[in-house]
């Protein structure tokens, strides 16, 4: 019995690298067979809003809600390009900085806020995102204020299919880190943080470290989400890093599901795509985007990844039930 | 001194507001713990039903913002019922619902309306003259309404029966509905008389200042920042951030230029809420 279910175990593994193996590849060859540029870039953001999303998720598992998370992307989006364009310094050195630069400042802000659990971090991450904001829009000459900070410098001379591949292994490479990170002994550690905080310190896991830990990994990799992102674009703006911005992170993920690895990748292919679907309805095209946040409120609470694991299960009673059948035969 | 006036006045008057809107917001947040994220864009479309009931219908002024609080107070029901009553607990399904809401009330508003900014006209023409100093009747009105307004709703919460039953379920929420308190029929009057203090908070602004279809997302962060600041299940605490935050918000534009004067409340939030986490007036959480 226990070979047999081991057995089953491997084949629903196998059967997942399989998918994710094919999904890879239709990533690798769709700009082969797309003539449409305007399609790429799209695909483009998405990576990018993957690996923002994947982060946000990094930080949910240690039992914080960050309510600033996109202003930790607009950090790492101005460092970058306020460094490449100020200092002239090249871009191939300026994301990975801008990165660790973020990183640096969400670790100063998670060892301040350490005294601070659930509700009250989630409230004071929000209150420094919107500060953040502010201080970008106040910057003057050097960060464009309200405008918009524009002539950040670009990358493989702005070849939509150079950045689109790009872009899609800075996205493989952060998720593979990110799943790597999730499923090691810290991670473990951080889950268990999230679900009780006293019985994780009795059992000697130090709390503060291992949020603080969380919030460094999520910053760095929000960060070089916001680099990428802002030298692929050329012009960046404040409103994008607002609070609104993080709430659609969060819904990202949990549209996917929370609860799962995956669940932010499909989660932002499906909240990006399904609404540039219909953008001809101009202005009533937000709505599309609220429709799916009803449905899957109303019909779906575990996300994407929660309603594939309903019909797992459901399959694999049926097929159960069909075994007992024919046993009972 | 023209100016120290006017100061005091823009001062009365946001503080009015934000504590308008932060109220509604914390009765859902203390007693159920619920984040109401839609409550910004029910702001919102209060002072736009105001405006539309004005310029497009000829409605009298005052009778166009009843009008607009009672309709928001009925969504308030509505919202609670159908949107957060489902799903008290699920904080990520709460925040869903909340965007979503958000998102349905701002591009309807967007589609109707357009995106140009708008004004709700004027109650009353003519200054108040003392000396040098001058203030518009329209300001001193606003703040009246404001004041009474708060006045009324603090006489609600600490003296009538329902106001008492809040207070029990914000303290014990098993233990109110034990003592045999409908929790449901508290939280959506509770939620019908913040959603219609927040859009007669939006139709005394939209005549203030001015009416956009993202006031809301500004104003529910004021919110967050009232209600944080004064602490967890305390409501008298509020009226002191919400002065502070006014305060704030009024004087930093006359000493500091445009931007970094909305970056200094938002600095000074952080700061305070670094060397008290609990904020002001908040129970040990």
């Amino acid at each position: 019995m226990n070979a047999l279910s081991r057995f089953a175990a491997d084949k629903t593994r196998s059967a997942g690298y399989g998918i994710l193996v094919v999904a890879v590849i239709l990533l690798g060859v769709i700009p082969l067979l797309m003539e449409s540029l305007y399609s790429l870039h799209i695909l483009v953001m998405v990576f990018f809003y993957v690996i923002a999303a994947l982060s946000l998720r990094a930080i949910v598992i240690s039992g914080q809600f960050p309510l600033g998370h996109a202003a930790f992307m607009g950090v790492g989006a101005y460092a970058s390009g306020m460094a490449a364009k100020w200092l002239h310094l090249p871009p191939e050195l300026t994301i990975p900085g801008a990165a660790v630069f973020t990183m640096i400042i969400g670790v100063m802000v998670a060892v301040s806020f350490s005294r601070l659990r659930a509700l009250y971090y989630a409230m004071g991450s929000l209150f420094l995102g919107v500060a953040i904001i502010q201080i970008l829009n106040a910057g003057g000459t050097w960060t464009g204020g309200y405008s918009g900070f524009s002539g950040i410098t670009p990358m493989f001379g702005n070849s939509k299919v150079s950045w689109y591949y790009a872009a899609l292994g800075l996205m493989i490479l952060s998720a593979a880190a990110l799943y790597r990170f999730e499923f090691s002994r810290i991670g473990t550690n951080m889950k268990a943080i999230s679900q009780s905080h006293l019985v994780a310190e009795s059992v000697g896991i130090n709390e503060a470290k291992y949020r603080i830990l969380a919030v460094a990994i999520g910053s760095f990799f929000v960060g070089l989400a916001g680099a990428g992102y802002a030298h692929y674009m050329g012009t960046i703006a404040t409103s994008s890093y607002n609070f609104m911005a993080t709430m659609w992170l969060f819904m990202y993920v949990l549209v996917g599901g929370v609860n799962n690895f995956f669940g932010p990748i499909v989660g932002s292919f499906i909240l990006i795509l399904i609404p540039e679907y219909f953008r001809s309805l101009k202005t009533y095209s937000p709505f599309i985007s609220a429709g799916i946040l009803f449905l899957f409120v109303y019909l779906m609470p575990g996300g994407f990844a929660g309603l594939i694991q309903a019909a797992v299960a459901r399959v694999k009673s049926w097929r159960r039930e069909r075994a007992r059948d024919v046993a009972a035969d | 001194m023209e100016q120290v006036v006017a100061t005091i006045f823009n001062v009365l008057i946001l503080s009015s507001m934000y504590i308008l809107v932060a109220l509604g917001f914390a009765f859902l947040f203390n007693m159920l713990g619920i984040l109401n994220l839609a409550h910004g864009a029910v702001y919102m479309v209060g002072g736009y039903i105001g405006f539309a009931l004005i310029n497009s219908a000829g409605v009298n002024p005052w009778v166009a913002i009843l009008i607009a609080t009672l309709i928001m107070a009925g969504f308030g029901v509505v919202l609670e019922r159908f949107c957060f009553r489902p799903f008290t607990g699920d904080f990520n399904r709460i925040v869903m619902v909340g965007v979503g809401i958000n998102v349905v009330l701002q591009t309807a508003v967007n589609a109707l309306l357009g995106t140009r900014m708008q004004a709700l006209p004027s109650f009353f023409d003519g200054y108040l003259r003392f000396g040098v100093v001058s203030v518009s009747y329209q300001r001193i009105t606003i703040f009246l309404i404001g004041a009474a307004l708060l006045v009324l709703v603090s006489w609600f919460v600490r003296r009538t029966k329902h106001g008492q039953q809040m207070q029990a379920i914000s303290q014990d929420i098993e233990g109110a509905a034990l003592s045999g308190i409908n929790v449901h029929r508290v939280s959506a009057l509770a939620c019908a008389i913040g959603s219609g203090m927040a859009a007669l908070a939006g139709c005394l602004m939209g005549s203030y200042l001015m009416l956009s279809p993202y006031m809301g997302d500004l104003m529910l962060i004021k919110a967050l920042v009232l209600v944080i600041l004064a602490g967890i299940g305390s409501i008298g605490g509020i009226f002191v951030t919400g002065l502070i935050l006014g305060g704030l918000d009024a004087v930093a534009p006359v000493i500091f230029d445009g931007a970094v004067a909305d970056a200094i409340p938002y600095i000074v939030v952080v700061v305070v809420l670094l060397l008290r986490p609990r904020g002001f007036f908040g129970r040990e959480a």
